[in-house]
């Protein structure tokens, strides 16, 4: 498979006074073409940041980015910017208060003239129903929807532009199990009919067993695992992927004997 | 008996606009006793985060707001209070997590500076040096690495689990009487979040506080409610205490919420409908967690 993404040798030093933070550290991989790539790991770990440089919000310190065999630059092409989509892991601070629903929906349709312009009203309303959210909220503020809300309009908004490449930051942590699964649902379609491409950041490894390809595990700044979700959940490599999946809260019997199993094969090494 | 110390009774709330009223919260009656951790758990959109504006007064000055029911604290009537009143238990004696950390820090201010206002609520005499020294061992208990760093920040130059704990921290502070940690812990990594929840366990039962936890993540709420409350579209539809729900989940939202709770042991994304009729089936109460009668 090809890569349609590929981060090479890449670093990111943040100096803030006299600290001085190693957010990423050397950092290599792939995003193949198609794929749902999951990234989880330390709170800290540089995952956002991560992200942040594949959209081109700030460069890397060290190393390269490239996306489809070309070296990303520094300024980004209006092509870019409609191919790489980027969900932020805070809804609330990336939709413009100013704006309603409906308009930071239909933005990215006049800005990169996605379907007929007669068109595009009745789109933003689809939009929000694949969501989950009645099409009259077009109406409303941002600061008039709920925190799931919200995140749901980010994430309508990233589908919108028909991009290649989606990076999702925390897309459903403010989304009851029900929406959450309608929206994963969503994007598994969109994954199948359109051929896209997901970065998905998460905590919630239960979400990412059922819908990462591979899974790529960070701690402090550095990729310590990336192996295809099956081996992560059943033969971890890494002992910190084996802690991590040791500590998650779940709800079912069958989850627990997992749990322990994983568990007790960490403490016979140890 | 001491009076609960939250008592939410027949709470409404509308949003007046132009296109006429819309209605968000039907009638919710809850209560949390001393030192109860009560769970708040339900759909998105359906009107938790607006309940816990509610109790900390911050709805109230929304203008468009329509606000009916009563609620009180300790056994007082939260309508009786002044302004000034109102004002003076936010941060001391009742604190709020909020779902989104951007909303509650301040751009412009570095940590330290807004750890150094939290504590003063509380303190107001208390000098720099000994705000600082406070606010570090507090980063710490949440296990920020380096919390001298993290003083010194802005929170953009923060993660968003570190924001997070930061406003964790800055909730527990000043050992408030009830606590309300709205999703507290979306940010964190389920190890992290270990630690923030037994912290938060230690704070209940060493001073008694009462918490409303708020959050989608089941696995949690299961491990760290006493009680749980599930609602939907503003109507509180099944409450019970934590085990017997979990075990024994009655109300068919409860169910297809428990049955949509995606697995570490696989199977993929389950397949159940977030719409439907048989969600606004009458409310459900195990047994012995009714609320208290009208005297409380
Ligand atoms: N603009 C900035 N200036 C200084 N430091 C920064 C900046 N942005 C991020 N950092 C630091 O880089 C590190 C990694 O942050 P990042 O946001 O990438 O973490 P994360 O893995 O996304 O964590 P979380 O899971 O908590 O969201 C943190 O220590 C953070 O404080
Ligand atoms: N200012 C407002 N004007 C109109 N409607 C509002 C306003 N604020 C909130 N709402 C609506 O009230 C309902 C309840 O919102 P609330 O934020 O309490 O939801 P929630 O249960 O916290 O959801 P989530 O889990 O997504 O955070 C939502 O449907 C929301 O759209
Ligand atoms: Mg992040
Ligand atoms: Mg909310």
């Amino acid at each position: 498979m090809t890569a349609l993404l590929s981060l090479d040798r890449v670093s990111k030093t943040f100096t803030q006074g006299r600290h001085e933070v190693r957010a990423v550290d050397d950092v290599s991989f792939d995003v193949r073409q198609g794929e749902c790539l999951a990234i989880v790991g330390e709170s800290g770990s540089g995952k956002s940041t991560i992200a942040n440089m594949i959209l081109g919000i700030y460069p890397p310190t060290a190393g390269t980015i490239a996306f489809k065999g070309e070296m990303l630059p520094a300024a980004r092409t209006l092509a870019h910017r409609r191919a790489i989509q980027l969900v932020q892991q805070n809804p609330l601070s990336s939709l413009n208060p100013k704006r309603t629903v409906g308009a930071s929906l239909r933005l990215p349709l006049d800005v990169h003239g996605l379907g007929e312009r007669s068109a595009r009203a009745a789109r933003v309303g689809e939009l929000l129903e694949e969501v989950g959210l009645p099409a009259d909220y077009a109406s409303r503020a941002p600061d008039a929807l709920s925190g799931g809300q919200r995140q749901r309009v980010a994430i309508a908004r990233a589908l919108a532009c028909q991009s290649d490449l989606v990076v999702l930051d925390e897309p459903t942590s403010a989304l009851d199990v029900l929406v959450q699964a309608r929206v994963l649902k969503l994007l598994n379609d969109l994954r199948k009919d359109r051929g896209l491409t997901y970065v998905f950041i998460t905590h919630d490894l239960s979400v990412v067993r059922n819908i990462a390809d591979r899974v790529a595990v960070f701690e402090r700044g550095r990729l310590v695992e990336l192996n295809p979700t099956e081996t992560i959940f059943s033969d971890p490599h890494h002992p910190y992927t084996r802690r991590l999946i040791g500590a998650v809260p779940v709800v079912t019997a069958d989850e627990v004997r997992l749990r322990d199993r994983l568990m007790e094969n960490e403490n016979e090494r140890a | 008996m001491t009076a609960p110390t939250l008592l939410i009774r027949d709470l409404t709330l509308g949003f007046r606009g132009w296109a006429g009223q819309v209605d968000v919260l039907h009638g919710i009656s809850l209560h949390i006793m001393k030192g109860e951790r009560v769970a708040l758990v339900g759909e998105s959109g359906s009107g938790k985060s607006v309940t816990a504006r509610i109790v900390l007064g911050l709805l109230q000055q929304l203008k468009t707001a329509r606000i009916g029911g009563r609620v009180s604290f300790e056994g007082q009537d939260l309508s009786t209070l002044t302004e000034r009143r109102r004002h003076a238990l936010r941060g001391t004696r009742m604190s709020m997590i909020f779902q989104d950390p951007t909303s509650s820090l301040n751009p412009v201010y570095r940590i330290g500076a807004q750890f150094h206002e939290v504590l003063k609520r509380a303190e107001p005499g208390i000098s720099q040096a000994d705000a600082r020294r406070k606010a570090q061992a507090a980063l710490a208990d949440v296990a920020i690495p380096d919390p001298a760093r993290a003083l010194d920040s802005y929170s953009f130059q923060l993660s968003g689990g570190m924001n997070q704990r930061v406003m964790i921290a800055m909730a527990l502070a000043n050992e408030p009487s009830l606590l309300i940690a709205d999703e507290p812990g979306t940010a964190l990594d389920v190890t992290v979040q270990a630690q923030t929840l037994s912290l938060m366990r230690d704070l209940v039962e060493k001073h008694r506080t009462s918490v409303l936890f708020i959050s989608h993540n089941l696995g949690v709420v299961r491990e760290f409610a006493d009680r749980v409350y599930v609602i939907y579209k503003g109507r509180i539809v099944e409450q019970g205490r934590s085990a017997d729900l979990f075990a024994d989940p009655r109300h068919p939202y409860t169910r297809a919420l428990l049955a949509a709770v995606p697995r570490i042991t696989g199977g993929g994304i389950p397949e159940i409908d977030d719409v439907s009729d048989s969600y606004f089936a009458p409310m459900v109460v195990h047994e012995g967690c009714e609320e208290p009668g009208e005297a409380g």
